[in-house]
């Protein structure tokens, strides 16, 4: 079986370091011999979970977000975790949902843009118990040895 | 404001009949606060069509697209419009993966060719 190399970071729920991550997971998909493409599509899927969690998670307190980057022979996987209040996961593209991002001059469209950019996405959510956010993208095929 | 050693800045440029908002850096959920209160000044000094220049953002994500799409909206019921300037393959592919150029938002690859469409 191949090796899995994991990298984790964990920040403060605050905007300002969510281009720590962008910048971060960049090296590690820089590393992986990802295209300029797929990194900007990594890049923003990985903005748009953290995101997420910044805006939602913690409304009246403060917390953090775990980010663990998987590094797979064949893959890149990504998951983004938070322990705040978490949601019921059949509300996602609901008009309740729409109308809660248009409040946050949002277009609720975070979710669909992790979809589109990457190879496989899924979200686990609970009240009360936080969200995660795991996806992949798959290793460019000529690099595979 | 400043992202990590990307600064973010925003120029607006007024010497045409419509204002030109020159945006350099990242726009996400840290630098779109100040993107959004500076075309909010512009919607309420009266400006119909704003013209957005893009081509110095090297990323953008549902939080800027959203604040673009927010000022849109406000400009709507005076016929307003939102003109995007951008060469860049990866904004082309969020605008039209986000349906952004189905509202009252056009895109164009100069700033040249969005002052003439606005004049013809």
């Amino acid at each position: 079986m191949s090796e899995v190399s994991k990298v984790s970071i964990t920040i403060p729920s605050s905007s300002e370091f969510v281009g720590v991550v962008r910048l971060a997971l960049s090296g590690i998909a820089t590393r992986m011999n990802f295209s300029i493409e797929e990194i900007e599509d990594i890049k923003i899927a990985i903005s748009e979970a953290c995101t997420n969690a910044v805006q939602h998670a913690y409304p009246n307190s403060t917390g953090t977000i775990e980010i663990t980057a998987l590094i797979h022979e064949d893959k890149l996987e990504i998951e983004v975790h938070d322990t705040g209040t978490g949601f019921h996961t059949n509300v996602l593209g609901s008009p309740e949902q729409k109308e809660k991002s248009e409040k946050k001059l949002g277009l609720g469209l975070g979710l669909t843009f992790i979809k589109n950019l990457m190879d496989e996405a899924h979200v686990q959510s609970e009240p009360g118990k936080g969200t995660t956010i795991r996806m992949a993208k798959r290793r460019p095929t000529d690099v595979l040895s | 404001m400043e992202t990590m050693g990307n600064p973010f800045s925003i120029i607006i440029d007024k010497d045409h009949l419509s204002p030109t908002v020159r945006i350099q850096g990242e726009v996400d959920i840290h630098t779109c606060p100040e993107l959004n209160q500076q075309l909010n000044i512009l919607i309420s000094e009266g400006h119909k069509t704003l013209i957005l220049n893009l081509e110095k953002v090297h990323y953008i994500d549902s939080t800027g697209l959203g604040i673009i799409a927010h000022a849109a909206r406000n400009i709507q019921s005076d016929n307003g419009k939102l003109v995007l300037i951008s060469s860049k393959p990866q904004i082309k592919k969020l605008i039209d993966m986000s349906g952004l150029k189905d509202k009252n938002i056009s895109l164009f690859e100069t700033e040249s060719s969005a002052l003439e469409s606005l004049v013809s």
